[in-house]
């Protein structure tokens, strides 16, 4: 018996040819002229002008604007201590990554608003550029040091990053779901990593523990979660039409 | 298609004329049957006439299209899955006989079998790219992957109908 098709004679030009024959066989599905009919009397009944979805340009300054909006009436609402326990640089370094992140998510958001269209922007590279961004903005800028109540002081903020990411990740889908007419992973993940980010931006000025550990484990890790757990929820609803 | 964003009834007529022929193809040659393929290709065309805002002029049609007539058929197989799920078989469907047939169009009608047996990716891949004539670019932004992707999955049918082809011959004998 011989292991290798190629040895039995089956080339490439041979599949081609049966595929040909193939493709062939299946243009003979002409559309019937009752079916045309039918089509066409469906959607005439509901056919008005559309206004075609913003440029790209357009959509991810919505969604900056947006981001912008929510992050500034969140910061006033909520307490400021840890912007005066930030420097100059951990200031600069947090807008830096935090904003850096906003703009890949927006990007990436926009362009799955038309379906059809070419990613250029991978969700890995997203998900990598801001998480790494991020987590180097931290470490390089915070001090090392746990106090002995690490996950007393923790918890609070692991949990307000939670109440406020969900309705962010809802306004954004409601903005993006004109377009965005698809379960996905992806959509899930872009979503709350959108939301996430700009959940992030109040809760780092209003936090008072501005250590690593604590950016990292509590900050970080309740971003990853939630990233993660939509991510999860878009690839069960995968496909299923949600305009 | 900017005039069918416009209303144009007459755009709708081109329209409907144009692109229904190959999704008609394109469900037919999925897991559904040719029966059921009008149906989808009504449940795509609802769904398409939602979405006409979403397309821009700057993009090509096909891929667009594309990409909501595989979310709609995806939609529709997970549907009739869990469906079949629930069903108990009473009668098994005895097998389509070919017996009779000529040497050349029985292998042919073998090979269409092989082919309607890929896994999904590989046979929406091979649809787009021989069904419908798609270039690779467009069947990667169709199915929201890359172009190597789709290269990969073509190359992997390839593989998949030459062994299975082999095999077939091989019982032939």
């Amino acid at each position: 018996m011989q292991n290798n098709p190629r040895d039995a004679g089956i080339r490439d030009a041979e599949i081609e040819d049966k595929l040909e024959a193939w493709a062939a066989s299946q243009s003979d599905a002409e559309l019937s002229p009752e079916l045309q009919r039918k089509l066409r009397d469906m959607l005439a009944s509901s056919f008005k002008p559309v206004k075609p979805v913003p440029a790209q340009s357009g959509l991810v300054l919505r969604f900056l604007c947006v981001f912008a909006a929510g992050a500034a009436g969140l910061i006033a609402i909520m307490s400021r201590i840890g912007l005066h326990l930030m420097t100059g640089a951990q200031i600069g370094w947090m807008i830096a990554a935090l904003g850096g992140g906003a703009i890949l998510f927006s990007l990436t958001l926009a362009r799955q608003m038309v379906p059809g269209r070419r990613q250029r922007l991978p969700l890995s590279l997203v998900l990598g550029l801001s998480g790494v961004g991020t987590i180097a903005a931290i470490t390089l800028n915070f001090p090392w040091r746990t106090s002995s109540a690490f996950v007393s002081e923790g918890w609070p903020c692991a949990s307000m990053e939670l109440m406020l990411a969900i309705p962010a990740a809802v306004v954004f889908w409601l903005l993006a779901r004109r377009g965005a007419l698809f379960a996905s992973a992806r959509l899930g993940a872009t979503l709350a990593g959108l939301a996430v980010f700009m959940v992030l931006v109040p809760l780092q000025t209003q936090c008072m523990f501005q250590q690593a550990p604590h950016l990292l484990v509590w900050h970080g890790g309740m971003a990853a979660v939630l990233i993660g757990s939509a991510a999860l929820v878009g690839e069960i609803q995968r496909h299923r039409w949600i305009s | 298609m900017t005039q069918y964003q416009r209303a144009d009834s007459d755009a709708l007529d081109e329209l409907v004329r144009r692109i229904s022929p190959p999704l008609l193809r394109y469900f037919g040659g999925s897991r559904f049957g040719r029966n059921d393929a009008a149906d989808l290709l009504q449940d795509c065309w609802i769904r398409i006439h939602r979405s006409r805002h979403t397309y821009r002029s700057s993009e090509p049609v096909m891929p667009w299209v594309y990409a909501i007539a595989r979310h709609t058929g995806l939609d529709a197989y997970r549907k009739r899955r869990r469906l079949e799920s629930r069903e108990v078989l009473v009668a098994s469907i005895p097998e389509r006989l070919h017996r009779t047939m000529p040497a050349e169009r029985r292998e042919q009608d073998d090979f269409d079998r092989l082919v309607a047996g890929l896994p999904l990716s590989q046979r929406e891949v091979l649809v787009m790219l021989k069904g419908s004539g798609m270039s690779l670019e467009e069947v990667a932004a169709a199915t929201s992957s890359t172009v190597g992707a789709v290269k990969q999955k073509a190359h992997r049918a390839y593989i998949t109908l030459r062994r299975a082809l082999e095999k077939v011959r091989e019982n032939a004998k």
